[in-house]
């Protein structure tokens, strides 16, 4: 084979430019003196050196590539930075997110990596700021604080959240859960091991929903079920609503919606059917269960979830406005919606828990009942001849974006739609 | 001449198209009239049911346990009659079939109760035959009447719509779609077509005549209403439902689509408040039951 010469000159070229491109590389994009880099940064940074004797150095830092991230001579970002904060990390680190994630971190989405990690140097793997737990809790407080109090804790919460969960995204499952329940506990729990068998009175769980009965943070009921835990199920007496493991069906209910729960709670299903308006859930195909847990929960009254967000699961409508409101009322806001409302049936429109509205509203506005712009049945209402005055004519209960949650954004406006003689 | 005439014809034609396409249109939800108590003075209390013809107007007054009949007359109603009986505790839906018999929820005691003309108990609705046990629970939370006098019952308890026929005997049931919120009423259109509509998802599901089970008509319709209780159409391609929590009525075409939103919350009349129920006559006018207004608007 022989060479032919127009193919040489374009090969050479590019054998040029391919040198080139290396040699630039090799001398850093400032074109520092050799020698001079990250060095020449620690002249005037002297702390460094200490930070550096950490045993968990970034890369760049290590090589001394101060300039992989900062611009020695002038920014638009912070400490120098060479880009935007949020961006600059994902530029090296391009795997951290997976394609389609199922749930996202926070803080890792809006590119907060420093929340966790120390740029340049950490006593952690991955320059975290701390270990395991504690390093979370920073943020997840609440949670922490349980998981160092609970009696009983779950092992590998103890060795580190990472455990279970990813810490930036996670392609498998919500929560950022490495993936779904119960798969991921049946890593490490063999349903076809006799104690766990047992323990589950011979039920075939292994397709369940695990945390539908425990809690994987840890608990301070053995078994790590859920705190407040269904009288029937902590005495094991599994047969009164299922049919039992020997059926063909054994997890199927021995009746359907609230003619279950009646067997025992006679009386309250009794009382609550007396009234003459139901919240009509409570007696659709899932009944109790739209709003209860059967098993346990960390609720109180074994409520499937925090009430607000309980009732939020239908009452949207009625919690995004309290959430969005300027003026919010504190009973929706600390979930209390039963200060107001009766969740199973009431004799009142809106399940109210009081006959008057004056009244409902009475039970924290003592004061108001008394002191106020004439309310009750004595005070017409002039735009209604067939409504009184009551604290809902000028408030609404679920926040508003005007002051005190009135209707109306000024207290003119407000007064003037019934004071009509006052209107400009 | 005969050239003037024609030209003479079709300008009268112009004239009168438009008109005839305005005929078509919704429902403008101009107030006419408002309806607030019965003879005696005594006022309406929290409302929730209504129904309607071009003479009739049929109220469930249900805070007061009773219903009152009104006749209709241009721009006017006229109280006609009390209706108070034991068997019928407290009122949250209504019903006039074609031979003039009244059939009215009790939500209290879960029954549909079928009373004759003049108002006199007649029965409670049997439910003659629905599978798969006859003794099995039944929870009707809503029901229609449709045009051949057949009663379409929303049960949840067991999560379908049943089919009965005049005498109460079952036809047909219409299985609740996999998923769903919580389904709070029913329309049945003069071609056969059910629709439910799902307060907690804000979304309207539907059923051609004779199908096996509901589709979705709508997407979640969340962004323009709030909390829908009840649903009607005017059978002129319109659905019509009324939004308890946003205090209007909202507007769907056939296909699901956003048409528009009517009238919004307050006291004075022309506006609602927790609106409960809206049945819609043949003269294009619109009664609302206005339940914590306590009484009902007629609208055109």
């Amino acid at each position: 084979m022989r060479w032919r010469p127009d193919f040489i000159i374009p090969f050479l070229v590019l054998i040029f430019c391919l040198g080139g491109q290396s040699l630039t590389h090799a001398e850093g994009k400032f074109n520092l003196k050799p020698g001079a880099r990250g060095k020449i940064c620690l002249n005037c940074h002297d702390g460094f050196e200490e930070i550096l004797k950490n045993p968990f150095v970034h890369t760049p830092v290590k090589t001394g590539d101060c300039a992989g991230c900062h611009n020695p001579h002038a920014s638009s970002h912070g400490k120098f930075l060479d880009a935007d904060p949020k961006n600059i990390c994902v530029g090296c680190h391009t795997n951290v997110f997976p394609d389609k994630p199922v749930s996202t971190h926070q803080v890792a989405a809006e590119g907060k990596c420093v929340n966790c990690h120390d740029p340049h140097a950490a006593k952690y793997k991955f320059n975290l700021l701390k270990e395991g737990v504690a390093l979370c809790s920073e943020c997840h407080k609440a949670l922490g604080e349980r998981i160092a109090a609970v009696k009983f804790k779950h092992a590998p919460v103890e060795k580190g959240c990472a455990n279970c969960h990813e810490p930036h995204a996670s392609a498998a499952a919500g929560k950022l859960l490495k993936s779904n329940v119960p798969a991921l506990c049946l890593k490490c729990h063999d349903p076809a091991k006799g104690n766990f068998q047992k323990q589950h009175m011979d039920f075939p769980v292994a397709d369940t929903r695990c945390t539908a009965c425990h809690n994987p943070h840890g608990s301070n009921q053995r078994g790590l079920l859920y705190d407040n835990v269904h009288n029937p199920f902590a005495n094991k007496k599994c047969n009164q609503c299922h049919e039992g493991p020997s059926s063909p069906t054994p997890l199927k209910v021995r009746a359907g919606g609230y003619e279950l729960c009646r067997g025992c709670h006679s009386n309250m299903i009794n009382e609550a059917l007396a009234k003459n308006r139901l919240h009509w859930p409570l007696l659709d195909r899932n009944g109790c269960l739209n709003c209860h847990n059967p098993h346990a929960s960390d609720q109180e009254a074994l409520l499937a979830a925090p009430m607000t967000d309980v009732c939020g699961r239908c009452h949207s409508d009625t919690i995004t406005k309290q959430k969005t409101a300027k003026s919010k009322h504190p009973p929706v806001e600390e979930g209390t919606c039963m200060a107001c409302h009766s969740a199973h049936s009431s004799d009142q429109v809106l399940l109210l828990n009081k006959p008057s509205v004056i009244d409902v509203c009475g039970e924290c506005h003592d004061w108001q009942k008394h002191s106020t712009h004439p309310i009750g049945d004595a005070a017409k209402d002039p735009r209604n001849p067939n409504l009184t005055v009551t604290c809902l004519s000028c408030h609404r209960s679920h926040g508003t974006d005007a002051d005190k949650m009135l209707l109306s954004p000024t207290q003119t406006e407000m007064c003037t739609k019934c004071h009509k003689e006052f209107r400009r | 001449m005969p050239t003037k005439l024609l030209y003479t014809l079709l300008f009268i034609l112009m004239l009168f198209a438009p008109a005839a396409s305005f005929a078509e249109q919704s429902i403008l939800f101009q107030p006419v009239v408002s309806v607030y108590a019965d003879a005696e003075g005594q006022g309406l209390l929290n409302p929730e049911g209504v129904a309607c013809s071009d003479h009739s107007l049929l109220v469930a007054d249900t805070g007061n346990n009773r219903l009152l009949q009104y006749q209709v007359k241009v721009d006017a109603v006229e109280f006609a009659s009390q209706i108070k009986i034991p068997q019928l505790s407290y009122p949250i839906r209504v019903q006039v079939n074609s031979q003039g018999e009244i059939f009215a929820l009790d939500g209290k005691n879960r029954r549909i109760v079928r009373l004759k003309k003049d108002g006199q108990f007649a029965g409670n609705l049997d439910l003659k035959g629905v599978p798969p046990d006859p003794a099995a629970t039944i929870v009707p939370r809503s029901f229609k009447i449709d045009q051949q006098d057949n009663i379409y019952i929303v049960d949840i308890f067991s999560g379908r719509v049943i089919v009965l026929n005049p005498q109460g005997a079952f036809l047909r049931q219409i299985a609740f779609p996999k998923e769903f919120g919580f389904f709070s009423d029913l329309v049945v259109d003069n071609g056969g077509t059910v629709y439910l509509v799902d307060s907690a998802n804000s979304m309207v599901y539907s059923a051609a005549k004779d199908a096996a089970g509901f589709l979705p008509l709508s997407k979640n319709l969340k962004e323009y209403i709030n909390f829908p209780t009840c649903i009607t159409t005017d059978n002129k391609g319109i659905l019509y439902l009324t939004d308890q929590n946003g205090g209007c009525i909202v507007l769907l075409g056939l296909d699901g689509s956003f048409r528009g939103r009517k009238a919004s919350m307050g006291w004075n009349e022309g506006l609602l408040n927790y609106p409960a129920a809206l049945c819609i006559n043949s003269t294009g006018h619109a009664f609302i039951a206005d339940r914590n207004n306590n009484r009902v608007q007629i609208f055109r």
